[in-house]
């Protein structure tokens, strides 16, 4: 699993070139197309009264994202890569998934894009319906600094966020495939602190002893990669320790699994990456268990 | 019948101007939405001529341009290169594609930077085929 191939979506509000160039590291993990994708939302240019179908105002719309996209696309263009892009009309979801089954991409490349308050409420954000509706890896992007800089080392100190499911096994199955850039992953487990109430100290340390085995399975599949790896143990809220731990490590990203369709394991693999995605000031890589396609 | 030109572009307001002025011209137009289908339609068909956008779905017209050249029997069917992306960028992105050892594919008959206007299409076409 590597990243030959993405799909960087922006609305023009949260991802601009910089987050794209900070992207470019890529290209010696075999990276050599990306497609650029700006959906507008069908409310805009709708039918209004007495009006009919806004048609100027999608023209408008498309060639601003067109003029972008040339822009952007010049400068990839002259370093080698092959680039395209789509300019549609439509609900951002639905047009974003069949993007990018369409072209095959191995990595979608969001910010977190919000919806109003009150449909948020009842159907989430657009990226936490993206992420369950798709079962290629996500990166919901945010890549400037707390210092106000660009992070342009963004995969090279990813911290690993790892349970037990499928879903984190393809999420280190992803970082091994960047072996070409990823230097070191910080690799955490975090155990709920209502899992260890009630427990005897053998329990709790018989506990530790075994997701301590587990992480450091992780890490030496990592090693034998040649990529140099960390086992940590934390104990609490699990999209809170998975922060803590991403400062406490000076970590670059966060990696974590996800559901994936048709699964429902809420509690970790629901609850934390959309915790994750809304809340953490890192970038945050969330990878779907794999799907089999249908009749295979 | 007319000669047959392939217009290859992704935006369906540019395909209704070109097939327009090539119907108006006496031409016959073949289309293709992306890079990948118009090598398949220029493979299958064997037009007289391309008119290629650069920025594209699946695969941009640039890679597009590079199959042509590369191919002994498609090499020599003239392009018309109709795009936003500047000339200089068109060239410098064949010469990145070009490896040690390997040929530098030879420039398009002609590169218009859109919008053009219907006239000057027609002529740097008929001036082609």
């Amino acid at each position: 699993m590597g990243v030959e191939k993405l799909l960087f979506v922006t609305q023009f509000e949260e991802l601009w070139f910089d987050a794209l160039q900070s992207l470019m590291e890529l290209k010696k993990a075999g990276l050599n197309h990306v497609v650029f994708m700006h959906v507008i939302d069908r409310d805009k240019v709708a039918m209004r009264r007495g009006r009919g179908y806004l048609k100027d105002e999608e023209v408008k719309f498309k060639e601003t994202a067109n003029v972008r996209f040339i822009d952007w696309a010049e400068t990839l263009f002259e370093q080698g890569m092959e680039v395209g892009a789509h300019i549609l009309v439509g609900k951002l979801v639905p047009k974003v998934v069949s993007a990018a089954q369409e072209e095959g991409v191995d990595l979608i490349v969001t910010g977190y894009h919000k919806r109003g308050k009150i449909e948020e409420l009842y159907a989430g954000s657009e990226t936490i319906e993206l992420l369950q509706r798709t079962s290629i890896p996500v990166l919901v992007h945010k890549y400037i600094l707390p210092s106000g800089k660009v992070n342009e080392r963004l995969f090279e100190r990813p911290l690993l966020a790892a349970d037990w499911y499928p879903a984190s096994e393809r999420a280190m199955e992803f970082l091994i495939g960047l072996s070409g850039i990823v230097q070191k992953v910080e690799v955490i487990h975090v155990v709920s602190e209502k899992s260890l109430k009630g427990s005897s100290a053998m329990a709790v340390q018989k506990t530790r002893k075994e997701s301590r085995r587990k992480l450091d399975e992780i890490c030496a599949a990592f090693h034998d990669e040649g990529i140099e790896a960390e086992a940590h143990l934390y104990v609490g809220n699990a999209a809170e320790q998975i922060n803590r731990a991403a400062r406490e490590r000076g970590a670059s990203m966060i990696v974590a699994g996800t559901t994936g369709k048709g699964h429902l394991r809420e509690k970790w693999l629901g609850s934390v990456p959309k915790e994750l995605a809304k809340q953490s000031e890192f970038p945050v890589l969330l990878v779907p268990a794999h799907v089999e396609p249908a009749g295979s | 019948m007319g000669k047959r030109v392939l217009v290859v572009d992704d935006d369906p307001d540019i395909v209704t101007f070109v097939v327009t002025v090539l119907e108006e011209n006496g031409y016959t137009s073949l289309i293709a939405k992306n890079g990948e289908a118009g090598m398949s339609k220029a493979i299958e068909e064997r037009p007289d001529m391309i008119i290629l956008d650069i920025l594209m779905p699946k695969e941009s017209g640039i890679k597009m341009y590079r199959g042509l050249k590369d191919d002994e029997s498609l090499k020599k069917i003239p392009v018309i290169v109709l795009s936003g992306i500047a000339r200089r960028t068109f060239l410098r992105s064949q010469e990145a594609l070009t490896g040690p050892g390997n040929q530098s594919a030879p420039e398009p008959e002609a590169y218009l930077e859109k919008p053009v206007e219907p006239e000057e299409l027609a002529e740097m076409i008929r001036k082609f085929i």
